[in-house]
């Protein structure tokens, strides 16, 4: 699973922090909102992008099926943990390669119990013929949206499988599908653990207003880098 | 478990929409459980579709950006904490969409089966039927539409997702 880019919306919609993780190398000086490695987007369509996420979430849970209002079957919203998403697991990396630790991360990975997840009726996973969007949402509103190459396995069948067949593959793809969803979960969590460490506590930095933190960016590009 | 299935139009009105509301009870009668182009699902229905049109026109932006060939990017699933919505777009602009939860991911197989083998058979092939549900050639804003209420249609569907929505 490749991450192409990393956005962060605020409460309100706007577009907080948007990083693009496509080119090898991204240009070190400057490599916050105004950085378009090789993006043709420009600054307002990705604005409009982060206000459409954020309207689709009201009306996502304004189209719930009735049969889900009514029959209040009760899903399970807890995230498992999966160990060293991001992060270099130790037992099989040398010690010398290990990320230096600072800011309140302590351990060697960021978390390590499975977690509540409270994005419940918005919008969480978008999938399309080149990429899938995954969207992690906190309690206060943020929004942590990543974009990964990885697309869903297409159905090759030309259609004329019977109802059976279809069922049997979609089984064994249907685990692998939530593990990206569940993957990608951990991965924008910790994104949100090193959000509140180099941001929240930056005393200059002013809330919804665009993210100018260069340990920030480090940090982020190191949970990339480590990302199998 | 499939919780509803809707067919759009080109001129973004919803033309045919079942939901099954209780898929679990025992009724014998095949249209028993549900409604089929009812009037208070027309503002579902709006809703849905400008939910899938606008991520759609973003999700189109976003592709010519991430890779160099200009193929279609359309939208294949949407998922939220609750359901899960698939899509489909014919070459004529039809959006076929079904709203199911998460045991399967992949329903791209059946909505193409519905397309070629139910709506083609029954609602194409049909002379009776009319090629375009707006009533006046210049519709735009949902001023009078037809919906689809051919009964065969309605059967071989309900018969071909049956097994499907428990």
């Amino acid at each position: 699973m490749g991450i192409e880019a990393i956005l962060i919306i605020n409460k309100s919609g706007g577009l907080i922090y948007h990083r693009s993780f496509t080119s090898p190398q991204v240009d070190p000086s400057n490599p916050t909102i105004t950085s378009t490695t090789k993006h043709t987007l420009n600054s307002n369509d990705l604005l409009i992008l982060a206000s459409t996420l954020h309207s689709v979430f009201a009306i996502s849970s304004q189209i719930t099926p009735k049969a889900l209002q009514l029959s209040q079957s009760n899903i399970n919203y807890t995230i498992p943990y999966h160990p060293y998403v991001g992060v270099a697991n130790p037992q099989t990396t040398p010690k010398n390669n290990m990320p230096t630790k600072y800011g309140s991360f302590k351990g060697d990975d960021y978390f390590k119990e499975p977690f509540h997840n409270w994005n419940k009726s918005g919008l969480k996973q978008l999938s399309t013929d080149q990429f899938t969007m995954y969207i992690y949402q906190t309690m206060t509103g943020l929004k942590f949206v990543a974009i990964s190459s990885s697309v869903l396995p297409s159905g090759t069948g030309s259609g004329e499988n019977n109802n059976n067949a279809g069922a049997n593959t979609v089984n064994i793809n249907g685990s692998q599908y939530n593990m990206g969803s569940q993957i990608a979960d951990n991965l924008l969590r910790k994104v949100y653990c090193v959000y509140s460490d180099y941001v929240m506590k930056d005393p200059f930095y002013s809330l919804e207003m665009p993210i100018k933190s260069d340990l920030f960016d480090d940090r982020v590009k190191s949970l990339i880098d480590h990302l199998l | 478990m499939i919780y509803s299935f809707w067919i759009f139009d080109r001129h973004c009105n919803c033309i045919f929409e079942r939901e099954w509301t209780l898929a679990n009870s025992n009724n014998t009668n095949a249209m028993g459980n549900g409604t089929i182009n009812s009037k208070q699902n027309d503002e579902v229905g709006k809703l849905l579709y400008g939910m899938i049109f606008s991520l759609n026109s973003v999700t189109q932006k976003l592709s010519s950006s991430l890779s160099e060939n200009q193929i279609n990017n359309n939208i294949r699933s949407i998922s939220t904490g609750k359901f899960r919505i698939h899509t489909m777009q014919t070459a004529t602009g039809l959006w076929f969409i079904l709203v199911t939860d998460f045991k399967q991911q992949n329903y791209s197989q059946v909505l193409q089966y519905i397309y070629s083998h139910i709506y083609v058979k029954y609602v194409v092939h049909n002379l009776l039927s009319p090629y375009d549900f707006a009533l006046n050639p210049k519709e735009q804003r949902g001023q009078g539409i037809k919906r689809i209420n051919n009964r065969h249609f309605i059967n071989s569907l309900e018969a071909f997702l049956q097994p499907m929505l428990t």
